[in-house]
């Protein structure tokens, strides 16, 4: 086992270590197989060669199946056999000449783990399954060693075989991922698998930074190329930290509340304005909101669109266009998640007697958000600093980049925002009424609610589902196939269907009769006669 | 240099002067002109003034349902459109905030505006908020699409990613008619129309809480929180006329370092809102509003426009150079 750290690795150990921190203080420290498992990511992080990667990738594989399988049985196997694909992809990738072969079955080992399509339906499905600080860590930390390998092997260990195809695939696989995850964010009605589903947005909008990336380099446009490795950096270290804070949150409440399903909340803002506030921090983020974690990347990124709109042929152009018009829509799906997580959970009237009674967690869980909302709050305001700490990265990865300035300058923003609202209060002080009262919610002219329902008739508030039901009208039952995920029933299914038929066949030769074998054997031996004889005698 | 800091600076201050002054009075004549289309006096311009001094008299009252962030969406909302209204230019190009200007950051403060508004709307859990609030995101869905489009469009054109930089390319004469402009124009349109909360798309008139989207929101709000929310919607008209106004009628605006031009372009800046005012009122009369589930497809039909626009302007391109 041999470590040598370089600045690539030193990125993502420092985004990674301050989600491993927060899920240790928010209650996983007690648990062995938790060290097993940042032990990998460790180990997979600071690797010098391609054994002690692997070694270490797959460490964390295991030792996160361990923790799924403790959360949940039925999605682990699914997990467990994603996992065996990605090994059986990247380990005879990391070790054959560079090639497009090679870079092929990285980008289909290293994408069945980070979450990229067309292999992403075990992510919603496992992330939430453990407790929360390690379902943090898997879809804060985990998805982030995956692309690692990725960007290694892509730009440096394979780059002298770099081909623009390569980008384009990544590019193709970013946006489809980006805009199911963006939509299924927006439907699923769990707290922890819609957070896991924007997990599948992030990590589509990443590896869209790093296929234009890729795309620019091997073009020759440093400039792009350092612009969208730059996004795409900004981005994993953004959601590093307030995905594992939304997913801590979502720990409180299904601790405090019984359930983190949105149907059976409501109103908790009253009961934890801590876990309240950092969640709406993190929903910020997610729904890249100006002045927010979020919106930084988001900005870069859709520069670097369309500074790759601008070059190339028609085809690029009709390409990146049709691009941005896709990271739009999962734009305003996002926004819309975000909502509905925090407007649906934490806003209105409970909708259970458990979420009525609500309380914040004790002093670990706020602890650990509160450390990871002020990292939001730093990266919120000086992504510019941040960017500038990343530039023996991108210089690394994109020998002789050209980096351009950041134009977005948060402080100033908030400087205006500050002043505007300074100036509206002022106005509303000097010149409104100043008392207030409180009134018996007017709810379109409803009757009171009888005394036994406290918080009202529950059934004359939207539901999770009722709030998401235009768009998913809309757009959802037109553009998705019936009954659920795309990526399921397109892929997983159609396998299952195939290994049943195997099976049967199988099943079928082990019973065949004597005479059955007989002939089979006699026939193949025929062909085989048959087929020389065709060979020898041209 | 410092004088023409200083220049920038008072135009600055001018242009918020104006555009914060000026915002319910553009929806007074918006009001005013339809009045006339349709046959009648209508209220004086200055109603919108009067009924937010009226909503700023009145006391508010607070749900008991609600949580403490009832009175933060307001303000937010307000001074999030308030930033957007600074970002973008008025009378005048060069402002202090010019290189703050970026496309997407001023989309984004859109953005913001809405999510506030969004969030008040699902604060008390009443049966309306909810409804529109869903009904507005699958709106933003298409609309932040094509606006994103349309952006790409007119950045490429200008070489340029700040709304200001945009304005002064458009603004030097070097860009002449064209089918691509045309289709860009339509597309936002479309898309200010809907942001809006104007006729095909809402109808900022109607008393009917089912069909409601933007008013259905704020429902629940009275006195100087409603006022708040009222003016931002005031605003973001204002902002949306300023947006097309400096990319598709460009001529007239005056720089912020040259002070004798102001005068002319306040009052081009002027002819141009009421000019917009009117046909944003001759489009609301001729039309009727849409069923909630057709807005998607005329949205649709935005982002396909701005789409057709890109790939068209760099066929132009190819065959002008």
């Amino acid at each position: 086992m041999h470590f040598a750290p370089d600045p690539l690795s030193l990125l993502f150990l420092l985004l990674l270590l301050p989600q491993v921190v927060a899920a240790a203080i928010a209650g996983m420290r007690a648990s062995p197989t938790y060290w097993v498992f940042v032990a990998g990511i460790f180990v997979a992080l600071l690797a010098a060669d391609a054994f002690t990667l692997i070694f270490g990738f797959e460490l964390m594989s295991a030792a996160s199946w361990l923790l799924v399988l403790r959360g949940d049985r039925k999605p682990a196997t699914l997990y467990a056999a994603t996992a065996m694909f990605s090994a059986a992809c990247l380990i005879p990738a990391l070790f054959i000449p560079a090639s497009g072969l090679a870079f092929l079955l990285i980008f289909a080992g290293a994408g069945a783990k980070a979450g990229l399509a067309p292999l992403y339906s075990w992510l919603p499905l496992a992330h939430p399954a453990p407790p929360a600080g390690v379902s943090a860590v898997m879809s804060g930390g985990m998805v982030k060693v995956a692309l690692y390998i990725l960007v290694r092997y892509a730009f440096i260990v394979l780059a002298p075989a770099a081909a623009p195809w390569w980008g384009i695939l990544l590019i193709a696989a970013g946006a489809v991922s980006v805009f199911i995850g963006a939509l299924r964010a927006m439907l699923e009605t769990e707290m922890k698998t819609l957070l896991a589903c924007s997990t599948v947005e992030h990590v589509g909008l990443i590896s869209t930074g790093l296929g234009i990336a890729l795309y620019a380099k091997a073009m020759g446009d440093v400039t792009l190329a350092a612009l969208a490795m730059q996004a795409a950096l900004l981005c994993a270290v953004c959601h590093a930290l307030y995905k594992p804070m939304l997913f801590i949150g979502a720990g409180v409440v299904k601790q405090t509340a019984g359930t983190t399903s949105l149907n059976e909340l409501g109103g908790l803002l009253r009961g934890m304005p801590v876990a309240g506030f950092c969640c709406l921090l993190g929903a910020a983020g997610m729904a890249a909101l100006p002045l927010g974690p979020g919106l930084a990347p988001i900005l870069l990124l859709l520069h670097a669109i369309m500074s790759a709109a601008g070059t190339g042929g028609i085809l690029s152009r009709i390409g990146f266009t049709a691009l941005l018009a896709v990271l739009g829509m999962a734009e305003g799906l996002a926004l819309g998640a975000a909502v509905r997580f925090f407007g649906i959970g934490f806003l209105g009237r409970p909708r259970s007697l458990r979420a009525a009674a609500a309380e914040d967690s004790g002093p670990a869980a706020k602890l650990a958000m509160g450390f990871l909302a002020v990292g939001c709050a730093l990266v919120a305001l000086l992504p510019g600093a941040v960017l500038s700490l990343m530039q023996p990265v991108v210089a690394l990865l994109i020998p002789g980049a050209v980096f351009t300035t950041l134009g977005y300058q948060p402080l100033i923003l908030l400087l205006l925002l500050a002043f505007c609202a300074i100036v509206l209060l002022g106005v509303l002080y000097n010149f409104a009424t100043r008392g207030e009262r409180e009134a018996e919610t007017w709810n379109g002219g409803f009757g009171a609610a009888p005394a036994w329902l406290p918080f009202g008739e529950p059934a004359t508030q939207p539901s999770a589902t009722g709030f998401a039901e235009p768009v998913f009208r809309a757009i959802a039952s037109t553009m998705l196939p019936r009954g659920g995920d795309a990526g399921e029933i397109l892929l997983l299914v159609p396998l299952a269907r195939l290994n049943l038929r195997l099976i049967r066949l199988a099943e079928y030769v082990r019973r065949a009769t004597l005479r059955q074998r007989l002939a089979f054997v006699f026939a193949a031996l025929v062909m085989f006669l048959l087929a020389l004889g065709l060979i020898t005698s041209r | 240099m410092i004088l023409l800091l200083l220049l920038r600076m008072l135009a600055t201050l001018v242009h918020a002067g104006l555009m914060f002054a000026l915002a319910p009075l553009l929806l007074g004549l918006v009001q005013k002109w339809r009045a006339w289309l349709l046959g009648r006096r209508g209220a004086p311009v200055t109603q919108p003034y009067r009924d937010l001094a009226k909503l700023l008299r009145k006391t508010p009252l607070i749900p008991e349902m609600a949580t403490e962030y009832f009175k933060i969406w307001p303000v937010l909302a307000a001074s999030a459109m308030s930033v957007a209204a600074l970002l973008v230019p008025g009378f005048c190009t060069g402002l202090l905030t010019a290189g703050q200007s970026d496309f997407i950051v001023l989309a984004g403060f859109l953005l913001l505006a809405r999510a506030s508004t969004l969030l008040a709307g699902l604060e008390t859990g009443f049966g309306f908020g909810g409804a529109g609030a869903g009904r507005d995101l699958l709106f933003g869905v298409f609309s932040e699409a094509a606006l994103l489009v349309v952006i790409l469009g007119l950045s490429l054109l200008a070489q340029n990613f700040t709304v200001d930089g945009v304005a002064v390319f458009f603004g030097s004469g070097k860009v002449g008619l064209s089918v691509s402009l045309g289709f860009a124009l339509a597309a936002m349109l479309a898309v200010a129309v809907t942001e809006a909360g104007r006729i095909p798309a809402d109808n900022p008139a109607g008393h009917l809480e089912l069909g409601m989207v933007h008013e259905a929101l704020f429902l629940e709000y009275s006195g100087k929180f409603l006022a708040l929310f009222e003016y931002a919607a005031m605003l973001r008209l204002l902002v949306w006329f300023c947006l097309i106004s400096t990319v598709f009628l460009p001529f007239g605006m005056a720089r912020a370092t040259d002070f004798w031009c102001w005068p002319v372009g306040v009052v081009w800046w002027g002819v141009k809102l009421a000019l917009m005012s009117l046909a944003l009122a001759l489009f609301e009369v001729s039309t009727a509003k849409m069923r909630v589930f057709r807005v998607p497809a005329f949205l649709g039909t935005a982002l396909l426009l701005g789409v057709l626009a890109s790939v068209f302007l760099f066929v132009a391109s190819r065959i002008g150079g």
